[in-house]
Protein backbone atom coordinates (compact mmCIF):
# COMPACT_ATOMS: atom_id res chain seq x y z
CA UNK A 1 0.00 0.00 0.00
CA UNK A 2 1.62 3.25 -1.02
CA UNK A 3 1.28 6.51 0.76
CA UNK A 4 2.29 9.94 -0.40
CA UNK A 5 4.79 11.44 2.02
CA UNK A 6 3.85 14.96 0.99
CA UNK A 7 0.57 14.30 2.76
CA UNK A 8 -1.50 15.23 -0.24
CA UNK A 9 -3.09 11.80 -0.40
CA UNK A 10 -4.89 10.46 2.60
CA UNK A 11 -3.46 7.25 3.93
CA UNK A 12 -6.44 4.99 4.44
CA UNK A 13 -7.05 1.30 4.13
CA UNK A 14 -10.50 0.05 3.47
CA UNK A 15 -11.71 -2.67 5.82
CA UNK A 16 -12.21 -5.39 3.18
CA UNK A 17 -8.68 -4.80 1.93
CA UNK A 18 -7.43 -4.97 5.51
CA UNK A 19 -8.95 -8.44 5.82
CA UNK A 20 -7.48 -9.54 2.52
CA UNK A 21 -4.02 -8.32 3.51
CA UNK A 22 -4.38 -10.09 6.84
CA UNK A 23 -5.09 -13.37 5.07
CA UNK A 24 -1.94 -12.98 3.00
CA UNK A 25 -0.03 -11.91 6.09
CA UNK A 26 -1.11 -15.04 7.97
CA UNK A 27 -0.06 -17.28 5.07
CA UNK A 28 3.38 -15.65 5.04
CA UNK A 29 3.64 -15.94 8.78
CA UNK A 30 2.82 -19.65 8.66
CA UNK A 31 5.47 -20.19 5.99
CA UNK A 32 8.19 -18.69 8.14
CA UNK A 33 6.82 -19.92 11.48
CA UNK A 34 6.33 -16.42 12.82
CA UNK A 35 3.32 -17.23 15.00
CA UNK A 36 0.65 -14.78 13.82
CA UNK A 37 -2.90 -16.10 13.78
CA UNK A 38 -6.31 -14.80 12.83
CA UNK A 39 -8.89 -14.70 15.57
CA UNK A 40 -12.54 -13.82 15.38
CA UNK A 41 -14.53 -12.13 18.09
CA UNK A 42 -17.72 -14.01 18.87
CA UNK A 43 -19.60 -10.79 19.36
CA UNK A 44 -18.95 -9.31 15.97
CA UNK A 45 -18.11 -10.81 12.63
CA UNK A 46 -14.82 -8.95 12.80
CA UNK A 47 -11.50 -10.56 13.37
CA UNK A 48 -8.00 -9.47 14.14
CA UNK A 49 -4.41 -10.61 13.93
CA UNK A 50 -2.90 -12.02 17.10
CA UNK A 51 0.53 -13.10 18.24
CA UNK A 52 2.08 -14.01 21.56
CA UNK A 53 5.79 -13.59 22.10
CA UNK A 54 8.03 -14.32 25.05
CA UNK A 55 11.04 -12.14 25.60
CA UNK A 56 13.87 -13.25 27.80
CA UNK A 57 15.85 -10.41 29.27
CA UNK A 58 18.97 -10.43 31.32
CA UNK A 59 18.88 -7.71 33.86
CA UNK A 60 21.86 -6.91 35.97
CA UNK A 61 21.30 -6.22 39.62
CA UNK A 62 23.73 -3.99 41.46
CA UNK A 63 25.51 -6.05 44.15
CA UNK A 64 24.04 -4.15 47.08
CA UNK A 65 20.52 -5.14 46.02
CA UNK A 66 21.37 -8.81 45.82
CA UNK A 67 20.68 -9.31 49.50
CA UNK A 68 17.21 -7.82 49.24
CA UNK A 69 16.34 -9.87 46.19
CA UNK A 70 17.16 -13.09 47.95
CA UNK A 71 13.98 -12.71 49.94
CA UNK A 72 11.94 -11.95 46.90
CA UNK A 73 12.32 -14.71 44.38
CA UNK A 74 8.91 -14.68 42.73
CA UNK A 75 10.21 -13.66 39.32
CA UNK A 76 13.85 -14.11 39.11
CA UNK A 77 16.08 -17.00 38.33
CA UNK A 78 19.67 -16.31 39.20
CA UNK A 79 21.78 -17.42 36.32
CA UNK A 80 25.41 -16.51 36.86
CA UNK A 81 27.77 -14.06 38.40
CA UNK A 82 30.35 -12.41 36.17
CA UNK A 83 33.75 -11.26 37.21
CA UNK A 84 34.51 -7.65 36.38
CA UNK A 85 36.90 -7.27 33.51
CA UNK A 86 38.35 -4.04 34.71
CA UNK A 87 38.57 -2.23 37.98
CA UNK A 88 35.99 0.37 37.07
CA UNK A 89 33.23 -2.24 36.89
CA UNK A 90 31.82 -3.82 39.97
CA UNK A 91 31.08 -7.54 39.88
CA UNK A 92 27.42 -7.89 39.01
CA UNK A 93 24.69 -10.43 39.37
CA UNK A 94 22.35 -11.10 36.47
CA UNK A 95 18.82 -12.35 36.65
CA UNK A 96 16.65 -13.57 33.83
CA UNK A 97 13.19 -12.20 33.51
CA UNK A 98 10.58 -13.40 31.08
CA UNK A 99 8.05 -11.02 29.65
CA UNK A 100 5.00 -12.12 27.74
CA UNK A 101 3.91 -9.81 24.93
CA UNK A 102 0.56 -10.25 23.30
CA UNK A 103 0.00 -8.31 20.07
CA UNK A 104 -3.27 -7.64 18.33
CA UNK A 105 -3.77 -5.85 15.05
CA UNK A 106 -7.30 -4.54 14.74
CA UNK A 107 -8.98 -2.44 12.13
CA UNK A 108 -10.06 0.96 13.39
CA UNK A 109 -13.15 2.13 11.59
CA UNK A 110 -12.68 5.58 13.13
CA UNK A 111 -9.25 6.10 11.61
CA UNK A 112 -9.68 3.65 8.75
CA UNK A 113 -6.28 2.16 9.41
CA UNK A 114 -5.01 -0.90 11.25
CA UNK A 115 -4.03 -0.28 14.85
CA UNK A 116 -1.51 -2.28 16.86
CA UNK A 117 -2.38 -3.05 20.44
CA UNK A 118 -0.15 -4.91 22.81
CA UNK A 119 -0.12 -6.13 26.36
CA UNK A 120 3.04 -6.93 28.27
CA UNK A 121 3.22 -8.80 31.53
CA UNK A 122 5.56 -10.91 33.62
CA UNK A 123 4.98 -14.62 33.96
CA UNK A 124 3.05 -14.20 37.19
CA UNK A 125 0.52 -12.03 35.33
CA UNK A 126 1.73 -8.72 36.70
CA UNK A 127 1.53 -6.18 33.88
CA UNK A 128 4.52 -4.01 33.02
CA UNK A 129 4.15 -0.41 34.05
CA UNK A 130 4.12 2.24 31.36
CA UNK A 131 7.59 3.29 32.45
CA UNK A 132 8.89 -0.23 32.01
CA UNK A 133 7.33 -0.39 28.56
CA UNK A 134 8.76 2.95 27.51
CA UNK A 135 12.19 1.83 28.69
CA UNK A 136 11.98 -1.37 26.67
CA UNK A 137 11.36 0.42 23.37
CA UNK A 138 14.19 -0.13 20.88
CA UNK A 139 16.99 2.40 21.02
CA UNK A 140 16.27 3.75 17.56
CA UNK A 141 12.82 4.92 18.66
CA UNK A 142 13.84 6.33 22.02
CA UNK A 143 14.41 9.85 20.69
CA UNK A 144 10.94 10.08 19.26
CA UNK A 145 9.50 8.50 22.37
CA UNK A 146 11.15 11.04 24.64
CA UNK A 147 9.78 13.88 22.53
CA UNK A 148 6.21 12.74 22.85
CA UNK A 149 5.75 9.61 24.91
CA UNK A 150 2.01 9.94 25.00
CA UNK A 151 1.73 10.31 21.24
CA UNK A 152 3.79 7.26 20.54
CA UNK A 153 2.60 4.68 22.98
CA UNK A 154 -0.59 5.32 24.88
CA UNK A 155 -2.64 3.52 27.40
CA UNK A 156 -5.95 2.32 26.10
CA UNK A 157 -8.82 0.12 26.90
CA UNK A 158 -9.74 -2.26 24.12
CA UNK A 159 -12.17 -1.39 21.38
CA UNK A 160 -13.65 -4.84 21.18
CA UNK A 161 -14.68 -7.45 23.66
CA UNK A 162 -11.55 -9.08 24.85
CA UNK A 163 -9.94 -11.99 23.32
CA UNK A 164 -9.31 -13.57 26.66
CA UNK A 165 -10.28 -12.72 30.17
CA UNK A 166 -7.27 -10.85 31.33
CA UNK A 167 -8.50 -7.44 30.35
CA UNK A 168 -6.88 -4.29 29.40
CA UNK A 169 -4.23 -3.58 26.84
CA UNK A 170 -1.15 -1.89 28.26
CA UNK A 171 -0.62 0.27 25.28
CA UNK A 172 -1.54 1.20 21.78
CA UNK A 173 0.84 2.13 19.06
CA UNK A 174 -1.05 3.93 16.38
CA UNK A 175 -0.04 3.43 12.77
CA UNK A 176 -1.05 7.03 12.13
CA UNK A 177 1.97 9.27 11.77
CA UNK B 1 -32.48 29.25 18.68
CA UNK B 2 -31.27 30.82 21.91
CA UNK B 3 -32.20 27.62 23.73
CA UNK B 4 -29.43 25.68 22.02
CA UNK B 5 -26.64 27.59 23.74
CA UNK B 6 -28.38 27.01 27.06
CA UNK B 7 -28.16 23.28 26.43
CA UNK B 8 -24.38 23.55 26.12
CA UNK B 9 -24.21 25.26 29.50
CA UNK B 10 -26.62 22.83 31.14
CA UNK B 11 -24.51 19.92 29.95
CA UNK B 12 -21.25 21.55 31.09
CA UNK B 13 -22.48 22.51 34.57
CA UNK B 14 -24.31 19.27 35.41
CA UNK B 15 -23.34 17.97 38.84
CA UNK B 16 -23.89 14.75 40.82
CA UNK B 17 -23.94 14.93 44.62
CA UNK B 18 -21.65 12.17 45.81
CA UNK B 19 -20.70 10.66 49.15
CA UNK B 20 -17.25 9.06 49.32
CA UNK B 21 -16.69 6.43 52.02
CA UNK B 22 -13.42 4.69 52.77
CA UNK B 23 -13.47 0.93 52.29
CA UNK B 24 -13.81 -0.74 55.68
CA UNK B 25 -10.73 -2.95 55.27
CA UNK B 26 -8.38 -0.02 54.71
CA UNK B 27 -6.16 0.45 57.72
CA UNK B 28 -6.65 3.78 59.46
CA UNK B 29 -5.25 5.44 62.55
CA UNK B 30 -8.62 6.91 63.44
CA UNK B 31 -12.13 6.75 62.04
CA UNK B 32 -12.58 8.09 58.53
CA UNK B 33 -15.52 10.43 58.04
CA UNK B 34 -17.31 10.25 54.68
CA UNK B 35 -16.54 13.05 52.27
CA UNK B 36 -19.21 14.84 50.24
CA UNK B 37 -18.56 16.39 46.84
CA UNK B 38 -20.51 17.64 43.82
CA UNK B 39 -18.96 15.83 40.87
CA UNK B 40 -19.00 17.42 37.40
CA UNK B 41 -20.75 15.06 34.99
CA UNK B 42 -18.44 16.01 32.16
CA UNK B 43 -15.16 15.34 33.95
CA UNK B 44 -13.19 12.28 35.08
CA UNK B 45 -12.96 10.82 38.58
CA UNK B 46 -9.19 11.08 38.94
CA UNK B 47 -9.23 14.68 37.74
CA UNK B 48 -11.63 16.00 40.38
CA UNK B 49 -10.96 13.92 43.50
CA UNK B 50 -7.69 15.34 44.86
CA UNK B 51 -9.62 16.63 47.89
CA UNK B 52 -11.11 13.18 48.46
CA UNK B 53 -7.66 11.62 48.43
CA UNK B 54 -6.26 14.22 50.84
CA UNK B 55 -9.21 13.78 53.19
CA UNK B 56 -8.68 10.03 53.60
CA UNK B 57 -4.90 10.19 53.58
CA UNK B 58 -5.12 12.29 56.73
CA UNK B 59 -6.33 9.28 58.70
CA UNK B 60 -4.01 6.74 57.14
CA UNK B 61 -0.35 5.98 57.51
CA UNK B 62 1.81 6.93 54.53
CA UNK B 63 2.80 3.33 53.84
CA UNK B 64 -0.84 2.23 53.55
CA UNK B 65 -1.56 4.71 50.76
CA UNK B 66 -1.22 3.45 47.21
CA UNK B 67 -2.97 4.48 44.01
CA UNK B 68 -6.56 5.51 44.74
CA UNK B 69 -9.42 3.71 43.01
CA UNK B 70 -13.18 3.89 43.27
CA UNK B 71 -15.91 1.33 43.38
CA UNK B 72 -19.71 1.36 43.36
CA UNK B 73 -21.56 -1.68 44.77
CA UNK B 74 -18.66 -3.96 44.00
CA UNK B 75 -17.98 -2.62 40.51
CA UNK B 76 -14.63 -0.84 40.04
CA UNK B 77 -15.33 2.50 38.38
CA UNK B 78 -13.34 3.14 35.22
CA UNK B 79 -11.84 6.58 35.67
CA UNK B 80 -11.40 6.91 31.91
CA UNK B 81 -15.18 7.01 31.48
CA UNK B 82 -16.75 10.43 32.11
CA UNK B 83 -18.40 10.69 35.54
CA UNK B 84 -21.87 11.34 34.11
CA UNK B 85 -21.64 8.17 32.04
CA UNK B 86 -20.62 6.10 35.08
CA UNK B 87 -23.54 7.47 37.07
CA UNK B 88 -26.13 7.01 34.29
CA UNK B 89 -24.93 3.48 33.64
CA UNK B 90 -24.66 2.23 37.22
CA UNK B 91 -26.72 4.40 39.55
CA UNK B 92 -29.13 6.65 37.74
CA UNK B 93 -32.29 5.24 39.29
CA UNK B 94 -31.00 5.11 42.83
CA UNK B 95 -31.35 7.65 45.60
CA UNK B 96 -28.91 10.53 45.85
CA UNK B 97 -26.23 11.11 47.00
CA UNK B 98 -24.29 8.63 44.88
CA UNK B 99 -22.33 6.43 47.32
CA UNK B 100 -18.84 5.64 46.10
CA UNK B 101 -16.34 3.53 48.03
CA UNK B 102 -12.70 4.62 48.09
CA UNK B 103 -9.83 2.11 47.99
CA UNK B 104 -6.06 2.42 48.34
CA UNK B 105 -5.16 -1.27 48.23
CA UNK B 106 -5.55 -4.23 45.86
CA UNK B 107 -5.76 -2.21 42.68
CA UNK B 108 -7.89 -4.29 40.25
CA UNK B 109 -5.40 -4.64 37.39
CA UNK B 110 -7.86 -6.51 35.24
CA UNK B 111 -10.58 -3.88 35.40
CA UNK B 112 -8.92 -0.50 35.62
CA UNK B 113 -6.24 1.48 33.88
CA UNK B 114 -3.63 3.08 36.10
CA UNK B 115 -3.69 6.81 36.51
CA UNK B 116 -0.43 7.94 38.07
CA UNK B 117 -0.68 11.57 36.98
CA UNK B 118 -2.85 14.15 35.28
CA UNK B 119 -0.83 13.57 32.09
CA UNK B 120 -2.51 10.19 31.78
CA UNK B 121 -5.96 11.79 31.85
CA UNK B 122 -4.91 14.47 29.39
CA UNK B 123 -3.53 11.87 26.98
CA UNK B 124 -6.73 9.85 27.15
CA UNK B 125 -8.93 12.94 26.75
CA UNK B 126 -6.99 14.20 23.74
CA UNK B 127 -6.99 10.75 22.15
CA UNK B 128 -10.80 10.71 22.34
CA UNK B 129 -11.06 14.18 20.84
CA UNK B 130 -8.76 13.16 18.01
CA UNK B 131 -10.73 10.04 17.30
CA UNK B 132 -13.99 12.03 17.31
CA UNK B 133 -12.53 14.45 14.78
CA UNK B 134 -11.30 11.58 12.63
CA UNK B 135 -14.95 10.53 12.42
CA UNK B 136 -16.41 14.02 11.96
CA UNK B 137 -13.86 15.69 9.72
CA UNK B 138 -11.24 13.09 8.72
CA UNK B 139 -9.06 14.76 11.39
CA UNK B 140 -8.78 17.95 9.30
CA UNK B 141 -10.00 20.36 11.97
CA UNK B 142 -7.99 18.93 14.85
CA UNK B 143 -4.83 18.68 12.74
CA UNK B 144 -5.10 22.29 11.59
CA UNK B 145 -5.19 23.49 15.19
CA UNK B 146 -2.01 24.50 16.95
CA UNK B 147 -0.71 22.68 19.99
CA UNK B 148 -1.81 25.59 22.17
CA UNK B 149 -5.40 25.11 21.00
CA UNK B 150 -5.25 21.46 22.02
CA UNK B 151 -3.87 22.55 25.35
CA UNK B 152 -6.69 25.04 25.75
CA UNK B 153 -9.29 22.28 25.38
CA UNK B 154 -7.61 20.34 28.17
CA UNK B 155 -7.13 23.38 30.41
CA UNK B 156 -10.76 24.40 29.91
CA UNK B 157 -11.88 20.98 31.11
CA UNK B 158 -9.39 20.79 33.95
CA UNK B 159 -10.25 24.26 35.28
CA UNK B 160 -13.98 24.05 34.58
CA UNK B 161 -13.88 27.04 32.22
CA UNK B 162 -16.81 26.79 29.79
CA UNK B 163 -15.84 29.81 27.66
CA UNK B 164 -12.19 28.84 27.42
CA UNK B 165 -13.16 25.33 26.31
CA UNK B 166 -15.84 26.31 23.82
CA UNK B 167 -13.71 29.03 22.19
CA UNK B 168 -11.82 26.12 20.61
CA UNK B 169 -14.41 23.36 20.72
CA UNK B 170 -16.84 25.32 18.55
CA UNK B 171 -14.49 24.73 15.61
CA UNK B 172 -14.83 20.98 16.16
CA UNK B 173 -18.61 21.41 15.92
CA UNK B 174 -18.60 23.13 12.55
CA UNK B 175 -19.00 21.55 9.13
CA UNK B 176 -18.65 22.78 5.54
CA UNK B 177 -21.70 24.76 4.33
CA UNK B 178 -22.25 22.36 1.46
CA UNK B 179 -22.72 19.46 3.92
CA UNK B 180 -25.62 19.17 6.32
CA UNK B 181 -23.58 17.69 9.11
CA UNK B 182 -20.52 15.70 10.14
CA UNK B 183 -19.11 12.84 8.11
CA UNK B 184 -19.82 10.28 10.83
CA UNK B 185 -21.20 10.77 14.35
CA UNK B 186 -18.83 9.99 17.24
CA UNK B 187 -20.88 7.92 19.68
CA UNK B 188 -20.54 4.99 22.05
CA UNK B 189 -23.43 2.97 23.46
CA UNK B 190 -23.00 1.28 26.83
CA UNK B 191 -25.05 -1.41 28.51
CA UNK B 192 -24.13 -2.58 32.00
CA UNK B 193 -25.60 -5.98 31.26
CA UNK B 194 -23.34 -6.98 28.40
CA UNK B 195 -19.71 -8.17 28.37
CA UNK B 196 -18.79 -5.83 25.61
CA UNK B 197 -17.38 -2.49 26.78
CA UNK B 198 -19.41 -0.48 24.25
CA UNK B 199 -20.80 -0.37 20.74
CA UNK B 200 -19.20 2.03 18.31
CA UNK B 201 -19.85 1.95 14.58
CA UNK B 202 -19.73 4.23 11.57
CA UNK B 203 -23.02 6.11 11.31
CA UNK B 204 -23.86 9.01 9.03
CA UNK B 205 -26.04 11.85 10.34
CA UNK B 206 -27.73 12.37 6.97
CA UNK B 207 -29.42 9.74 4.85
CA UNK B 208 -28.61 9.35 1.18
CA UNK B 209 -31.91 11.12 0.52
CA UNK B 210 -30.74 14.14 2.50
CA UNK B 211 -32.88 13.53 5.60
CA UNK B 212 -31.59 13.96 9.12
CA UNK B 213 -31.11 10.65 10.92
CA UNK B 214 -32.58 10.54 14.40
CA UNK B 215 -31.51 8.97 17.68
CA UNK B 216 -34.10 6.28 16.98
CA UNK B 217 -32.51 5.58 13.59
CA UNK B 218 -29.12 5.18 15.24
CA UNK B 219 -30.43 2.75 17.83
CA UNK B 220 -32.36 0.71 15.25
CA UNK B 221 -29.17 0.39 13.26
CA UNK B 222 -26.62 -0.48 15.94
CA UNK B 223 -28.58 -1.60 19.00
CA UNK B 224 -32.07 -2.70 17.99
CA UNK B 225 -32.74 -4.40 21.35
CA UNK B 226 -32.84 -0.95 22.94
CA UNK B 227 -35.96 0.00 21.03
CA UNK B 228 -39.22 -1.56 22.05
CA UNK B 229 -41.12 -3.58 19.49
CA UNK B 230 -44.18 -1.75 18.12
CA UNK B 231 -46.59 -3.55 20.37
CA UNK B 232 -44.35 -4.18 23.30
CA UNK B 233 -43.39 -2.31 26.44
CA UNK B 234 -40.31 -0.16 26.50
CA UNK B 235 -38.13 -2.17 28.86
CA UNK B 236 -35.10 0.08 28.65
CA UNK B 237 -34.17 3.71 29.03
CA UNK B 238 -31.87 5.48 26.59
CA UNK B 239 -30.00 8.01 28.67
CA UNK B 240 -27.58 10.83 27.91
CA UNK B 241 -26.49 13.25 30.65
CA UNK B 242 -29.19 11.94 32.94
CA UNK B 243 -32.09 12.57 30.57
CA UNK B 244 -33.95 10.54 27.97
CA UNK B 245 -33.90 12.53 24.73
CA UNK B 246 -36.81 11.94 22.39
CA UNK B 247 -35.99 9.28 19.83
CA UNK B 248 -37.03 11.73 17.09
CA UNK B 249 -34.15 14.07 17.95
CA UNK B 250 -31.78 14.50 15.00
CA UNK B 251 -28.50 12.79 15.84
CA UNK B 252 -26.55 15.67 14.27
CA UNK B 253 -28.13 18.06 16.81
CA UNK B 254 -27.37 15.66 19.65
CA UNK B 255 -23.77 15.40 18.54
CA UNK B 256 -23.35 19.18 18.46
CA UNK B 257 -25.11 19.90 21.74
CA UNK B 258 -24.94 16.87 23.99
CA UNK B 259 -21.55 15.42 23.38
CA UNK B 260 -19.16 15.27 26.29
CA UNK B 261 -16.05 17.50 26.12
CA UNK B 262 -14.27 14.58 24.43
CA UNK B 263 -16.71 15.16 21.54
CA UNK B 264 -18.33 11.77 21.90
CA UNK B 265 -22.01 11.07 22.62
CA UNK B 266 -21.84 8.54 25.47
CA UNK B 267 -25.22 6.83 25.54
CA UNK B 268 -26.37 4.47 28.30
CA UNK B 269 -29.00 1.78 27.82
CA UNK B 270 -30.32 0.83 31.22
CA UNK B 271 -33.25 -1.20 32.50
CA UNK B 272 -36.36 0.90 32.98
CA UNK B 273 -37.35 0.93 36.66
CA UNK B 274 -40.53 -1.06 37.21
CA UNK B 275 -42.25 1.11 39.80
Amino acid sequence: MSCSMAGEEDCFLEEKRFKQYCEEFIKLSQQIGDGWEWRTSKDLGDGYLSKTHFQVRNRSIPPDLKEENNDNVEQSLFTHVEEALDDSQVAGVYETEVIRYEYHVLYSSSYQVPVLYFRACFLDGRPLTLDEIWKSVHACYQARLLEGPWDTITQQAPLLVLVNTTGIYSAVFSVQA
Amino acid sequence: MTDDKDVLRDVWFGRIPTCFTLYQDEITEREAEPYYLLLPRISYLTLVTDKVKKHFQKVMRQEEVNEIWFEYEGTPLKWHYPIGLLFDLHASNTALPWSITVHFKNFPEKDLLHCHSKDVIEAHFMACIKEADALKHKSQVINEMQKKDHKQLWMGLQNDKFDQFWAINRKLMEYPPEDSGFRYIPFRIYQATTERPFIQKLFRPISSGGELHTLGDLLKDVCPSAIAPEDGEQKTQVMIHGIEPMLETPIQWLSEHMSYPDNFLHISIIPRPTD
